[in-house]
């Protein structure tokens, strides 16, 4: 017996069928530990992107500031004034960045809590 | 024996192309392997698409990857972001397949090298860029000013705001390139250390049990690495196209 799918189907038994579920369950337990290894994962990855983003953003600060200062000759004062904005904006990205992290958490938690 | 470590990075010509302007489109082993990334995806989903209606194995690893990039993009930007799936999609597959190519001896890293990650970044945040400005029209650009603030704050929090837009496809290429780099060095200085004491005999062939270890562990890592990056990039991706629909966040 086949569908126009090719998939043969043929009409199981329900003994047979809670067997497979049982053994569905069984393998499923087995792996329940593996979501934490994936948490793991996630966390390095934010550790990359939060320790990139406190670098870059000071550089890129201090590269406008640096443009600035060649095309009006004012060397040194808009580097300056890049070096500050660049390391308020590369703090302000990283507080927005572990903002939403806690708030992940927070939803992961009460799904958790719920289920 | 090869042991300068940045020497895997050099690019060489394959097939020799005209320079246009200051442009030279030679085939290098770059382009060579980036071509075979993109037909390592092609036939990876060619062989995952088999569209029966009880899928096989492929065809369950197919739609793992749809469903997870499809997930990502809706709980990071939202359902109606789903028109920049194919976009996000071809990019992670893209950089994945490209940084686990570049872990097969003797291949080539594309992603290593800045400018091929520069020009991916620099696209996605140019799209961003453009769709916004579409979308919202010049309301775009309430994304450097919040709401909400007293006036005088405007003066520091626009150029602040300015200034980490602009880091963003700088940070997205640097940490992607310097990833792949840093590994495929860490991995050759290892490898070269073996080839060392081995070299010297004796007692330093017990010791080379080591750095064996610890070749083992940064060949692991490394695959972590690859699939962690793709990651990365594809999931920051989507937090860029949260911009274009969600202008005063």
């Amino acid at each position: 017996m086949s569908d126009k799918n090719g998939n043969s189907s043929t009409p199981q038994d329900p003994e047979k069928l809670k067997d497979l579920e049982e053994r569905i369950a069984a393998a499923k337990s087995r792996h329940a530990g593996e979501e934490e290894i994936e948490v793991d994962n996630s966390l390095l990855g934010m550790a990359w992107r939060l320790s990139t983003e406190l670098v870059v953003t000071v550089l890129v600060g201090c590269a406008l500031g640096l443009g600035i200062d060649t095309v009006l000759d004012t060397k040194p004062w808009f580097i300056i004034l890049g070096l500050c904005l660049g390391t308020a904006a590369a703090l302000r990205n990283v507080f927005r960045l572990v903002a939403r992290m806690e708030e992940d958490e927070k939803r992961k938690q009460e799904a958790k809590n719920q289920s | 024996m090869a042991n300068d470590p940045m020497k895997q990075f050099k690019i060489e010509p394959i097939i020799d192309g005209p320079m246009i302007g200051p442009i030279d489109t030679s085939f290098t082993n770059s382009s060579l392997w980036m071509v075979l990334a993109t037909v390592g995806v092609i036939i990876f989903f060619a062989l995952a698409t088999s569209r029966k209606l009880v899928p096989g194995r492929m065809q369950s690893l197919g739609e793992l990857c749809y469903e997870f990039i499809a997930d990502m993009l809706r709980s990071t930007t939202g359902p109606e972001a789903m028109k920049f799936f194919p976009y996000v999609f071809t990019l992670f597959f893209f950089i994945l397949f490209a940084n686990f190519f570049g872990m097969i001896p003797w291949s080539f890293t594309s992603t290593s090298h800045i400018a091929v990650t520069a020009a991916l970044a620099f696209f996605t945040v140019g799209m961003v860029l453009v769709f916004g400005l579409i979308k919202n029209g010049f309301r775009f650009f309430k994304i450097f000013a919040p709401a909400g603030l007293p006036l005088v704050m405007y003066i520091l929090i626009i150029p602040i705001e300015i200034i980490s837009f602009l880091s963003r496809p700088i940070t997205l290429s640097v940490r992607l390139f310097a990833n792949m780099t840093a590994g495929h060095v860490m991995l050759k200085i290892f490898a070269t250390f073996i080839a060392f004491l081995v070299a010297k005999g004796g007692i330093w062939l017990g010791v080379a049990i080591f750095p064996i270890l610890g070749t083992m562990a940064i060949v692991a890592l490394e695959f972590l690495v690859a699939t962690l990056q793709a990651f990365v990039f594809a999931i920051l991706t989507c937090v860029y196209l949260n911009d274009v629909y969600h202008v005063d966040h």
